[in-house]
């Protein structure tokens, strides 16, 4: 229920809205049934909405800014607003780099009047999720600053380069905040480097919140409670439409092959080195010679993708950009058919599950291949697979490029 | 040592077929192959059967214009299941099973051109939702995919084999390959990226021996035994314009296209791009003469 109307009625205009009668008991008195069924139609909805052939934002360098004030220690969200948030945002990172694998991002709390920065931005999962544990046990206190945290993040932010998609995700969870000057002018800066600010509240619904997001072209959420929290927060996994602004650029990137270091491997004495990527933690750096090779200047790293400290050169593998590709073709929705019990159907194309009456209302037929599909293999194949199986079985209808 | 948590947990496998292979170069010069390799498969299966009472099977074929579905039949008829030759009932159906649909799916196939690729990927899609199936019905299962072709390397369908992959990885299915055919790079990625074994028989004839020996025993016995070494795979991309590796290119940022040189628009989504580097030319300043 983020804010939907544009303020030009009054919620005692509008009328009665009963949203209890949205939810009904099925048979056995259970209500799991028909939520999952409003989530499901409210998925459906979003990826009809969703359109496609729009340019999307693939490289993103986003800003994660949480907030550490006195109010996230509340108990609303079991079992602290804190602990929640920091449970919700594990997942979010793993499924933000599952599908943006060459993106970075950085980590910013808020917390006595201040914003501190715990990490920077990195392409990689792991030392972000290092330092969402350090903040679990950090203590919360005073009141937030949003504009010292939006200053943070445009320091950062505007040095990239215009191909890069720029944003910044705030959650906060209190309904004022603490600024030193004009946060009208820091808008402006923003909307000026075309840097794109989401926020979460967790509280309710501020109008400065709402201008910001506006004003930058992002969105604006205030959770009912964690499921809601969660589904909010996975929707800025997605690459966001690109700004008009955004210019597209060839981008230069290194593509290391990989040494195991295998004795025997190669003819010549295996190659020994210091990997580049822990040169600040002496304990975890070893002196070995397998890993990926930078291909301009030779560093050594342990992981991809990275971004080569000596020559600036961008690295990664096919896969990790293959993993984005999907963003770009998407399957296309299939059409909704209900399903008559009487006819004698084949079972699912895909998952050979006959149908039944209680559990397929409906059934989905793809466009392009005619197959038909249960529900469960609908959304299995729009959310994970991302490939028609019956599209991808003939010759005629494989190439998705058409 | 079976724990009892060992006894409750069941093991799928789906095996994917390549019926294209009895078109392949190498089984041209010996065309009782393709029979054997078929044996071989349901000797296979049926081993995987008798390794614990829940183990699950399915099977999908694929050749050049289609996919199959051939074991389990949703809408089997179970009837005419009596012993013979003294075999368990159940490798008697599955037998009959595969047998029968295979035959089906060659005959109709008989008369047409055959010089496209296999709808591999396609038959890859439909193992992996029947595994989602099976993985919300089924409490404890781990499932793995094996991969029976001689043709794998195509151009086409790289995109779909790919969102295959990064789905069996999520899923934690295993994706093993048995190439008959000439080596396919394609799926070796596949093989590394979710964790499953690539390997290629030298004889061909034996190919029974080598089934049960790298690809019967379940993933979690797998680093117990000295299986064949992981193959090296080449994670270089290739360029879009002359389909080489590179070691450095150029992607687009919009439709992520490598391409290994510079060109000022790119070739699969058409955008234009800002020829970098120039620096603009100061315009002369003109002295004034001095008259």
């Amino acid at each position: 229920m983020a804010a939907e109307d544009d303020g030009k009625e009054y919620r005692w205009e509008t009328g009665y809205e009963k949203t209890w009668e949205a939810i009904k008991e099925d048979d056995d008195g259970l209500l799991d049934g028909s939520v999952a069924e409003i989530i499901q139609k409210a998925k459906r909805k979003r990826m009809l909405e969703r359109k496609s052939n729009a340019r999307l934002g693939m490289m993103r360098h986003i800003f994660v800014v949480i907030d550490l004030s006195e109010c996230m220690a509340d108990q609303d969200l079991k079992p602290t607003r804190q602990i929640c948030t920091i449970k919700l945002l594990n997942a979010f990172i793993e499924e933000f780099f599952d599908h943006n694998p060459i993106s970075q991002m950085g980590i910013i709390v808020m917390k006595n009047k201040r914003a501190e920065k715990v990490s920077d931005l990195t392409g990689t999962a792991k030392k972000h999720i290092k330092a969402l544990h350090q903040i679990e046990s950090m203590p919360c206190g005073g009141e937030p600053s949003l504009q010292n945290a939006l200053e943070m993040a445009m320091r950062s932010l505007k040095m990239l380069p215009s191909h890069a998609s720029r944003e910044i995700l705030i959650i906060l969870g209190s309904l004022t905040t603490c600024d030193p000057g004009d946060i009208n002018q820091t808008i402006n800066e923003l909307k000026e480097h075309v840097i794109q600010c989401s926020l979460i509240s967790l509280a309710g619904e501020v109008h400065i919140c709402k201008a910001l997001a506006k004003t930058t072209g992002g969105q604006f959420g205030v959770v009912l409670d964690d499921a809601h929290f969660k589904d909010l927060l996975l929707l800025h996994v997605e690459p966001p439409p690109a700004a008009a602004k955004l210019e597209p650029a060839l981008i230069k990137m290194g593509f290391p092959h990989h040494v195991t270091g295998a004795v025997g491997q190669s003819k010549d004495a295996p190659m020994l080195a210091i990997c580049m990527c822990h040169l600040d933690v002496p304990s975890e750096c070893k002196l070995s010679a397998g890993g990926y090779f930078c291909p301009q200047c030779n560093s050594k790293y342990c992981e991809l993708p990275v971004e080569c400290k000596a020559c600036g050169l961008t690295l990664a593998s096919a896969p990790h950009l293959a993993r984005s590709y999907h963003h770009l073709f998407p399957v296309a929705p299939f059409a909704e058919l209900p399903f008559n019990a009487g006819d004698d159907n084949d079972p699912c194309y895909s998952c050979q599950r006959s149908y039944s009456a209680s559990k397929d209302k409906n059934i989905y037929k793809c466009g392009r291949c005619l197959q038909i599909f249960c529900v469960d293999c609908d959304i299995f194949v729009h959310e994970t697979l991302h490939m028609c199986p019956g599209c991808a079985s003939h010759p005629s209808t494989t190439s998705q490029l058409k | 040592m079976d724990t009892s948590e060992d006894l409750t947990e069941s093991s799928l496998l789906v095996v994917v077929l390549d019926v294209g292979l009895s078109r392949a170069t190498t089984l041209r010069n010996d065309p009782a192959l393709a029979g054997q390799v078929l044996e071989a498969v349901i000797a296979f299966s049926n081993a995987h059967m008798m390794m614990r009472l829940k183990n699950l099977l399915a099977l999908v074929a694929c050749d050049t214009e289609t996919t199959e579905w051939i074991y389990p039949e949703s809408k089997a008829d179970m009837s005419d299941l009596r012993q013979q030759d003294g075999q368990h009932e159940l490798f008697n159906e599955l037998e009959r099973t595969v047998r029968r649909k295979i035959a089906q799916l060659l005959k109709r196939s008989a008369g047409s051109n055959s010089k496209g690729e296999s709808m591999l990927s396609g038959a890859l899609g439909r193992a992996l939702c029947y595994v989602h199936r099976m993985q919300q019905e089924e409490r404890q299962l781990n499932a793995r995919v094996l991969v029976v072709t001689a043709n794998g390397q195509s151009v086409s369908q790289y995109m779909n084999f790919m969102n295959v992959f990064f789905t069996a990885q999520k899923q934690n299915v295993l994706i093993d390959v048995c190439c008959l055919g000439p080596e396919s790079s394609l799926l070796q990625q596949g093989c590394d990226i979710t964790g499953g074994q690539y390997f290629r028989p030298p004889q061909p004839q034996g190919l029974l021996q080598y089934l049960l020996w790298v690809f019967l025993p379940e993933p979690l016995l797998r680093n117990k035994l000295a299986l064949p070494p992981r193959v090296k795979v080449d994670y270089r991309a290739a360029c879009f314009c002359h389909r080489e590796l590179v070691d450095i290119g150029f992607v687009c940022s919009v439709c992520l296209s490598i391409v290994c040189k510079f060109s000022p628009i790119c070739t699969t989504c058409h955008t234009l791009f800002k020829t970098p580097g120039t620096l603009p030319i100061k315009p002369k300043r003109k002295k004034a003469k001095l008259v």
